[in-house]
């Protein structure tokens, strides 16, 4: 049960977290490890991408939830996209999806994006 | 149909791959549906995670009973190990400040929601808990 991690950058100092496989007990530190090297506060936007994760435990959870707190603080964006039913269902369970961006699939993701961008622009 | 299997891992989180993947094979046999078996996989992880921070002082090595029981659309899963008097669904809270593992019991809620039923008994200094999961 391991955890593959892609990072790739995204637009507007955004970084994407693609998560594959299990986060669990094992392999929630590696997903640590990573966003502490990688999400500065410099980045304006993370999103993390769970299409191919097919597990979540409450270790992965916390790790998550540290990250959105970074984000926060920074007043950064935090978003979650592709969550499997499975996955989706964990954060339910915690009421964990209130004051979480969560987003169905990529379009819907990129719709929210675009909405963002334009009220920053018709705010200048 | 009534089948009990067992298997033993030690109290290492490594291990709990080794679980998984017991589960997984076991289920597999008796056509048990994606949601069940997703539900149990974290209920069991969770469960084991708690009993090895907590059951354990002093990075003692022990192994642990596992065993899985399947009875007319019902599943039990027994957890026995010889650590400390230790109950999965309440006794995490004791440890609260000294680590953050606890952390209001978001493991405990899980293992909860998860399953149908939840038992723990201390029998001949050994932790006996039982999970019950039923499905359609």
């Amino acid at each position: 049960m391991s955890l593959k991690i892609a990072i790739t950058s995204e637009a507007n100092n955004g970084k994407r977290i693609s998560i594959a496989g299990s986060l669990d007990s094992n392999t929630a530190p590696d997903l640590q490890k990573s966003i502490d090297s990688e999400i500065n506060d410099s980045i304006s936007t993370t999103i993390i991408d769970f299409k191919d994760l097919d597990f979540l435990s409450s270790a992965g959870l916390r790790v998550i939830f540290k990250a959105k707190k970074r984000m926060d603080n920074n007043d950064g964006k935090f978003l979650l996209v592709n969550l499997q039913p499975q996955i989706k269902k964990v954060f339910e369970i915690i009421k964990a999806l209130d004051g979480m961006n969560v987003f169905k699939n990529q379009d819907e993701m990129d719709e929210y994006l675009t909405d963002m961008q334009n009220k920053v622009k018709d705010g200048e | 149909m009534n089948q009990a299997n067992k298997i033993l891992i030690r109290n290492t989180t490594e291990d709990g791959a080794k679980l998984s993947a017991f589960l997984q094979s076991q289920l597999s046999a008796i056509k048990v549906p994606d949601e069940t078996y997703n539900d149990l996989r974290l209920a069991i992880e969770e469960t084991f995670i708690n009993i090895i921070s907590y059951a354990y002082t002093n990075n003692e090595e022990d192994t642990i009973f596992f065993e899985l029981t399947t009875n007319n659309n019902q599943i039990r899963i027994t957890f026995t190990d010889a650590g400390i008097a230790f109950n999965p669904l309440t006794d995490c809270d004791k440890n609260i400040d000294e680590d953050d593992k606890c952390e209001g019991g978001m493991g405990i809620h899980l293992i909860k929601s998860l399953t149908d039923a939840q038992e723990y008994k201390r029998i001949e200094q050994r932790n006996v808990f039982t999970l019950t999961k039923n499905y359609t």
